[in-house]
Formats: structure tokens, C-alpha cells, sequence
């Protein structure tokens, strides 16, 4: 069974005085199988946040459905849509959205205290995963006391310890230099060879190319799709960098 | 560089950030006006002719000193407050190319432009309200001669002295942020802000000793005079205090509770921690502002309110007979002297003198330990708590008042006091009496009702001699004599208790004969309570339009910062009931921590401010009591009131 299932969603933001009207989905499908790692690609603006937020529960759809694990998520009830999220979801945002008020350990714990674990469940959790990630030192420490890629470790390690059955990552390299970039696609593929699936939507072709598969969606539809099979990071670089053009110069769809 | 580049450069940056800066403009000018309209009518001349002026002075004077720290503490507030919030902004001047010393210069021009204009239109206004309030007081206290007011140069002069100084220190500080901050930092100002707050176990100390040494200062005070010479002290200690246990103690107290981790890793109390804990570091000055100046309305409206409010009953406390002559000095022993020069004017005014006293006394200043009265001045300050009065009467004069016979031995003695004397004897002066009964009190010469005074019946004049030869060795020239005291009441009209008062005082030339009439001071006390409780509503006022003005800024300020936490919890799966309620609940707790606070400091001053309503005549406590609790009642929902409104604010930036 698919781990999700996207069945034609549309997306129209109507604009607050009703006006204007933009169409950021049209007609996207797709699914994902569990253990995958999928990319979608797009240009700025092309929906990929808008359709995370609705893969999230965070927004609704115009039309169409979204079924996890086979449930479609527009049923839950909004009492339950909370714990529905915390427990199934994890999130890895851009700009790591860490709360200031919180130490890096507490940022981690969040999800974890909002669901009623113990404290000592909350530490057996967090040790494995702080070690994977190499945050263990810096756990005591305050969002603005550390680096973007410590930030964005830490935002992973919050997305990991509910042990979700999907990791949803929006530009988890956007705001990220470019060691702390390759460090932190590193770790995507690590975490992904343990079996955890990841949604990842980028921009960016490097980070597109460590997936195991890459959509591209464009005009708010899924245009094309790659899949990696054998190939090694380097060709994947080069194939979706040619894709891109073929898109670009107004190729034709091949999905 | 065109020219006034920096000039207008200063003016808009002040027009882009008017949402903010309209808010700092009108604290400038409420502030300034405030303190220039106090000032001008605490410097006035015309003051110094009403009876009671001085005191009136001394606690416009005070109030002065308050606003004017008042000012100092929260315009450098708004100001750190506003350069927070443009510290981005500064950041991408300098690195879209402007030197640190081009933004010193804009700087420096939008301070000084906004100093211009907050000093001229604050004075300005301060002028007209002030000429304004000083007519409204003649009003409201029906002065029947008017007051002639003048705009004082000087409180011109000390409005820009003091208000330019803050401007300057403002200056001072942001020049100081732009300096330090590197230019990455600048652009991420605000986020540098949020540093977790540290400990500071110096400052709770501190804190806690201040607050404690003003809280037992306050109930420790137990004479009028005390009360008056203590009582800033005891405020100084208590603001210092809050401020310290608001700052530090806030922190301490929920850092010790993070640290229990079963308490602190539940999801109510997770959240609400370590936000609080933030919005204590952020907002500790400003609450401990909302509560200082909660506290000042507080007590300045219930004081002024009550001594308003009770001024018959002061009057009759100070001037407890329609007319009352003390003779001074009085050598002979002729008693009927005085009665048979007063008493034929109050016949040719066909009215009977009635509650007659007509005593008299040897009054001797003396300090109470226990059962003995230490006569000298080396056993007490003018102002130690034990300081009092022992006034001795014949048993003859207290049999006329008391209208019974009565016998006492010559080592027997009578006490006389509102105050309860509960020994056995009684020593001064190296002689001990046996105190043979508690006798009715009566009131005469006013002043003794204000102290742990006592009047002390003996058996005759051969003992009230030697009691006063015994004093007149002790203090030598200050030594008191006898005085002669001739009290009564009479059923007229006041016109004519006044003919009778002129009349009286026409006939005695004598310069150590006091003569009081009630209805004469009657004027005078309206005066001064009407007086006092205008600057009461009006200080009042004042501090309540800062403290709105604190809490409309912070709701702006939660606001926006709430903002983006609001979003990253729901993103993290908490809901969003759940999120608005633990906002909610911290944003009331931190707002009303200040109006419990301030309900505190009021409890504890109670006893305090009662004492120093005795030097101003009000002995009837529990007037005062219910004026506070009025004034509690009426400003907390005033309070609310203010809070709901701002909280409107607060939620539709959150909610966006
Ligand atoms: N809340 C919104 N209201 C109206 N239009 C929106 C809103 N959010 C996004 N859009 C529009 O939808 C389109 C897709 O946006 P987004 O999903 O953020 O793209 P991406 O994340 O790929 O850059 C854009 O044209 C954007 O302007
Ligand atoms: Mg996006």
C-alpha cells in the first residue's frame, strides 16, 4: 500500500477582497511508497509550499484528496487534525521555524511534551537521534546561540523523534551554506537508508539530486518525473539540470 | 550629498515608522506636559498664602520627583523598545553602503526632531492645561479670593533641562547600539534581543532586601511624624524592589520551576514556562513600570479621596471646640481671668458656651519605654517612634470637665488617652506614680491626639509644680511652662461664631495667647483637602494614562512576536484552542501580575499611610480603608477595561 496518495488536488487562493484569484494547483497526483526519498522540484512560486501545507493538514484543497496510510486526511476532524500531525508528520521548514523561547533539547521535546510523553521516554528518544545528528553538544543551548545548518539539525531531530511515518521537508537547504548544505543532504539519506520516508520540495538541484526520486511540477502539475535507480548523485545532477532546460525551453511532457 | 540629505533622510525614516513612533511622540509630549503642568503648580507663589500651602507643596513637590523619574524610566523604555524594532533597518543602510557615522548623523537628527517637537508641543500644552487645572482647582475648592497664575520660567527651564537630558541619553543609547552591533547583527536585531535571561541572584537579593526593608519599614511606623519622614524612603525601597524582583525574581522563580522537569515537561505548563520566561525578560521594566504607577494612582486617589472626603471630621479633630484660646507662659494662678474677659462677648452675642473645658496644663515632651517616660533631649530625634507628650492636669480641672468627684493620693495619677496605657505605674522625671484608673478621654489642643500622647491627671498644683521645676532643670531654656486652655462650643451661625472669634481676638493683645476658631479654618481646610484631592485626580490621572500607555505598547509588542510562534505551534501539532489559550493565559498573567503587586504594596503601606493621614488630622481609619478599597475596585476594572481593548489589538495581530 502507498504510504500517501495525492489524487488531483487544486489549489486557488482567492485573494482577500475576493478579487484576484491564483491558481497555485491545478491537477497534481502522485503517490509514495514507504522508505522512499521523493524530491519535488519546481521553480519559486511554482505551489510546492502550497501543496505541502495541504499534504500537512496545514491548508485545504479546492478539490481532491489526500489519503495517508489510506486515510484521507480531509476526514479527520479538525479536534483530531492536531494529533494527527503530531503524530504521523514530521517537518523540516526552510527557515527552521526553532521557537526562541525554548532551548534546542526543548524545541525537540515540543512535539513529544504536546503528546503527553514522559520525560524519561523523551530522553530515550532524543539520545539516539542527538548522536546520529551531532547535536549533543549544543542541546543546552538557544536558538540564536547556534549556526543555521546546528538549527537545522535541530528542526530534523524534531521531526524525527515522533518517529512519523513521513518527513516533510519545505527548502530544508534554502537558508543553509553550502557545507552545512552537503551535511545536512548527507543526513537525509542516512535517515532514509534506515527506512524513513521523506517528501522533500526544493529548488534547489543539488538537493533534488541526493532523492530517490524527483517530480518536477510546473504550471501546478506534475510535469515530469526521474527516477534514480543506479545512478550516482553526479548523474542525477546532471540529469535533472537537463530536464530543467528541456522544461525551461518549453519540452514536452513526459510524465 | 544633496543638501539636508540627513535631515530629510531623519524625517522620513520618522514617517515610515510612524505606527510606532506616534505612540513614543505622544508619550513625549503626555510626559513633558504632565510633568510641566505639576512643576508650574508646584512652584507657584500663590500657594505660599494658603494655610496649609507648605505641606500641599512638599506633596506636589513629591509627585514632581515621581513623574519626573517616571519620564526618565519609561522614555528610555519606548526608546530601547523602538530601536529594536529598527535595528534591520539600520542593518541594510549599512550595507546598502551608509557608514555607522551616517546613521549616527540621521540619528541624531531624528532624535532631535522628535525632541524639538515633543518639547514644544509638550510645553506648549503643558502651558494651556496648566493655566487650565489651576482655574479648574479654584473651581472645584470655591476659592472666594482668586489665585493669580503665572506660567513659571522655571518649570520651562526644568522641562528642557530634564526632558533634553532624556532625549540626550536616548541619543546616547542608540548611538551606542548602531556602534556596537556589527552589521549582520543589526540585521538580525531583534532576534539578538531574545537571549535567555540569566539569573541574577545579586539583583534578587537585593530585591528582596529592599522590598522587605520597605515593607517593614512601613509596619514598623508607628507615630504621624515617622510616618512623614520615612515615607519616601520606604517608596524609594519598595520601587527598588520591585523593579529587582521584577526583573530577576520573575526569572528565578520560573527557571527553579523548569528545572523540576515532571512539572515542567507536561504541555500546559511546557509552554507557559518558557514563554513567560521571555515575556518576563522582555517585559519585567515595563510591568514593574505598570506596577509602581498602578500603585502611585492607587494611593494617591484613596489618600486624597479619604482626607477630601473626612476634611469635617479633620477639622473637628484639629479644632475640637468652636473656639479654643490657649494661654501661653501662664505664671499666675488665676484661672477665672480668661473666663470672665470671654465670657461677657459671648453674652452680648446672647449664646451659651457649652462642653466646656477649661483646664490647666504642663505639657513635657518626653520618649516612652514601657511604664517610663525619659525626659531629656538626648533620649530621643524628633522623629523617633517613641516620642510623645505628657500633659498634666489638676485633678480640680479634670473633676470640672469630667463633672464628677474624684479623689486621688499624691502618688496616684489618672490616665487620660485614646491610647491604651496598660501599666501599673507611671515614672518621670524620677518620680513613679501608681496609675489608679484609666479615665474618659477628652480632646483639647488637637495637636495631642496626633501622638502617643497622654494626658496625666495628678493631685494638685504643689505636684504640677514640682513636676515643672523638675522638667526646667532638664531642658533648661526650651523647658515648657503652664499653659491655660479655654475650650467651648457654641450653637450659631458660622457668621457669627466668626463676629465672636474677631471679637475675641480684638480684645486680647497678648502675642502668647492662641485663639482658634473653627469656622475661621474652616476655609482653609476645604483648601487644602479640596486642593490635595484634585492633584489627587489629577496625578492620578496622569499615572493611569502611562500605564494605558505601557500596556497599549506591550500588547503591540506580544503581538508581534506571538505572531510567528503562533504559526511554528501549530505547525508542531499543537491546536489552535489550544495555542490561543496558553497565550491567553500568559498574556493575563503577565498583565495583571502588576494590578495583584500593586493590591500588595497598598496592603502593606496601609498602616503607614494612615499614620501620615494622622499629621493631616485624619484619625478615621476605616474611611480610609473603604477609600482604598473603592479605589482598588474602581481601578482594576478600569484595568480590565484598558486590557480588553489593547487585547483586541493583540489578537487581531496574531491572528493575521
Ligand atoms: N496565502 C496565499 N494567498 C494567495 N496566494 C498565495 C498564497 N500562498 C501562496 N500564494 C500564491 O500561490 C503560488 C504558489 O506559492 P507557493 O506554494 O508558496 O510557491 P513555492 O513554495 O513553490 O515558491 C504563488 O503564486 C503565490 O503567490
Ligand atoms: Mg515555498
Amino acid at each position: 500500500m502507498h504510504i500517501l496518495e495525492v489524487n488531483n488536488l487544486k489549489k486557488v487562493y482567492t485573494t482577500r477582497f475576493g478579487g484576484n484569484k491564483v491558481q497555485a494547483l491545478s491537477n497534481v497526483s502522485f503517490s509514495v511508497e514507504k522508505g522512499e526519498y521523493v524530491a519535488i522540484m519546481g521553480e519559486s512560486g511554482s505551489g510546492k509550499t502550497t501543496l505541502l501545507n495541504i499534504l500537512a493538514a496545514l491548508d485545504k484543497p479546492t478539490s481532491g484528496e489526500v489519503l495517508l496510510n489510506g486515510k484521507n486526511i480531509g476526514e479527520i476532524k479538525e479536534k483530531e487534525i492536531s494529533a494527527f500531525r503530531r503524530d504521523n508528520l514530521g517537518f523540516v521548514f526552510q527557515d527552521f521555524n526553532l521557537l526562541d523561547t525554548f532551548s534546542i533539547q526543548d524545541n525537540i521535546f515540543l512535539p513529544l511534551v504536546l503528546a503527553g510523553e514522559t520525560h524519561l521516554e523523551m530522553n530515550k528518544r532524543l539520545l539516539p537521534i542527538a548522536r546520529q545528528l551531532e547535536i549533543t553538544p549544543i542541546l543546552g543551548k538557544y536558538p540564536y546561540e547556534v549556526s543555521g545548518g546546528e538549527k537545522q539539525r535541530a528542526a530534523v531531530a524534531r521531526a524525527l523523534i515522533t518517529r512519523p511515518q513521513l518527513v516533510l521537508a519545505d527548502e530544508p537547504t534554502g537558508a543553509l551554506d553550502s557545507r552545512a548544505t552537503a551535511a545536512l543532504l548527507k543526513l537525509f539519506t542516512e535517515i532514509n537508508d534506515q527506512g524513513q520516508t521523506i517528501l522533500m520540495v526544493t529548488h534547489s538541484i543539488q538537493a533534488a539530486s541526493h532523492g530517490k526520486r524527483v517530480l518536477f511540477i510546473k504550471d501546478g502539475e506534475v510535469f515530469h518525473q526521474l527516477y534514480r535507480t543506479s545512478l550516482s548523485t553526479q548523474e542525477m545532477y546532471q540529469r535533472i539540470s537537463d530536464t530543467l532546460t528541456t522544461i525551461a525551453t518549453g519540452g514536452e511532457r513526459r510524465a | 550629498m544633496p543638501r539636508f540629505f540627513y535631515q530629510t533622510l531623519a524625517l522620513n525614516n520618522l514617517k515610515k515608522n510612524s505606527q510606532t513612533y506616534r505612540a513614543y511622540l505622544l508619550t513625549c509630549i503626555g510626559t513633558i506636559c504632565m510633568y510641566f503642568v505639576l512643576h508650574s503648580i508646584s512652584v507657584n507663589q500663590a500657594l505660599n498664602e494658603i494655610s496649609g500651602g507648605a505641606q500641599l507643596k512638599i506633596l506636589l513637590f513629591f509627585g514632581v520627583i515621581v513623574i519626573g523619574i517616571f519620564s526618565t524610566i519609561f522614555l528610555l523604555y519606548t526608546n530601547s523598545f523602538l530601536i529594536k524594532r529598527r535595528k534591520k533597518e539600520f542593518g541594510l543602510f549599512n550595507i546598502l553602503g551608509m557608514e555607522k557615522r551616517h546613521l549616527a548623523k540621521v540619528m541624531f537628527w531624528e532624535n532631535l526632531f522628535t525632541a524639538l517637537f515633543g518639547l514644544t508641543v509638550g510645553i506648549v500644552s503643558g502651558m494651556i492645561l496648566s493655566k487650565l487645572m489651576f482655574l479648574v482647582l479654584l473651581k472645584l475648592i470655591a476659592f472666594k479670593v482668586p489665585l493669580a497664575f503665572e506660567i513659571p520660567f522655571s518649570s520651562i527651564s526644568t522641562s528642557v533641562a530634564l526632558f533634553g537630558g532624556i532625549f540626550a541619553l536616548s541619543l546616547l543609547y542608540n548611538l551606542g547600539q548602531i556602534q556596537l552591533a556589527k552589521p549582520i547583527e543589526l540585521l538580525r536585531g531583534e532576534q539578538v534581543g531574545e537571549r535567555e535571561p540569566r539569573t541574577k541572584w545579586l539583583l534578587i537579593l537585593l530585591g528582596t532586601v529592599t522590598l522587605g526593608l520597605g515593607y517593614t519599614i512601613a509596619l514598623t511606623t508607628e507615630s504621624p511624624l515617622q510616618a512623614f519622614s520615612r515615607f519616601f524612603g520606604a517608596v524609594l525601597l519598595v520601587m527598588v524592589g520591585t523593579y529587582c524582583l521584577f526583573t530577576a525574581g520573575s526569572v528565578g522563580v520560573l527557571k527553579l520551576l523548569r528545572r523540576n522537569k515532571n512539572y515542567y515537561y507536561q504541555p500546559r505548563h511546557f509552554t507557559a514556562v518558557s514563554g513567560l520566561l521571555f515575556r518576563m525578560k522582555q517585559n519585567a521594566v515595563g510591568l514593574a513600570n505598570i506596577c509602581i504607577l498602578s500603585t502611585a494612582v492607587l494611593v494617591t486617589l484613596s489618600t486624597t479621596f479619604a482626607l477630601y472626603v473626612g476634611v469635617e471630621d479633620q477639622l473637628r479633630n484639629r479644632f475640637p471646640r468652636s473656639i479654643d484660646i490657649v494661654v501661653y507662659d501662664v505664671e499666675n494662678t488665676d484661672m477665672g481671668e480668661l473666663r470672665a474677659h470671654v465670657f461677657p462677648i459671648l453674652e452680648r452675642h446672647a449664646v451659651q458656651p457649652q462642653e466646656l473645658l477649661d483646664f490647666r496644663n504642663l505639657t513635657i515632651t518626653v520618649a516612652q519605654e514601657g511604664d517610663s517616660f525619659l525626659v531629656g533631649r538626648e533620649y530621643f530625634s524628633d522623629f523617633s517612634p517613641n516620642v510623645g507628650f505628657l500633659s498634666f492636669l489638676t485633678l480640680a480641672d479634670y473633676q470640672k470637665i469630667v463633672n464628677k468627684p474624684l479623689a486621688l493620693q499624691e502618688d496616684e495619677v489618672i490616665i487620660c488617652s485614646d491610647t491604651n496605657y496598660p501599666y501599673e505605674t507611671l515614672t518621670v522625671l524620677e518620680q513613679t506614680f501608681t496609675v489608679k484608673e484609666q479615665g474618659t478621654p477628652f480632646t483639647g489642643q488637637g495637636y495631642l491626639d496626633s501622638f502617643n500622647s497622654y494626658f496625666v491627671i495628678v493631685k494638685d498644683l504643689e505636684i504640677l509644680g514640682e513636676l515643672h521645676k523638675a522638667q526646667a532643670k532638664v531642658y533648661g531654656e526650651n523647658a515648657s511652662s503652664f499653659t491655660h486652655y479655654l475650650g467651648f462650643e457654641l450653637e450659631s451661625t458660622p457668621q457669627q461664631q466668626l463676629d465672636i472669634y474677631k471679637e475675641i481676638r480684638a480684645s486680647i493683645a497678648n502675642p502668647a495667647v492662641d485663639i482658634n476658631s473653627r469656622a475661621a479654618e474652616r476655609d482653609s481646610f476645604y483648601m487644602l483637602y479640596g486642593g490635595l484631592f484634585f492633584i489627587g485626580i489629577f496625578l492620578g490621572t496622569l499615572f493611569l494614562m502611562g500605564t494605558v500607555l505601557i500596556i497599549y505598547y506591550k500588547q503591540i509588542t506580544e503581538g508581534y512576536d506571538d505572531q510567528k510562534r503562533f504559526v511554528i505551534m501549530q505547525q508542531v501539532g499543537m491546536d489552535q484552542a489550544e495555542v490561543k489559550r496558553t497565550i491567553r493565559s500568559q498574556v493575563l498573567m503577565v498583565f495583571f501580575l502588576p494590578l495583584v503587586t500593586a493590591g500588595i504594596h497598598v496592603l502593606f503601606a496601609f498602616k503607614m499611610i494612615s499614620k501620615l493621614l494622622g499629621v493631616f488630622n485624619l484619625t478615621n481609619i476605616a474611611l480610609f480603608a473603604w477609600c482604598c478599597v473603592g479605589t482598588f475596585i474602581v481601578f482594576g476594572l478600569f484595568y480590565g477595561l484598558v486590557y480588553a481593548c489593547t487585547a483586541r489589538v493583540y489578537y487581531k495581530i496574531v491572528s493575521v
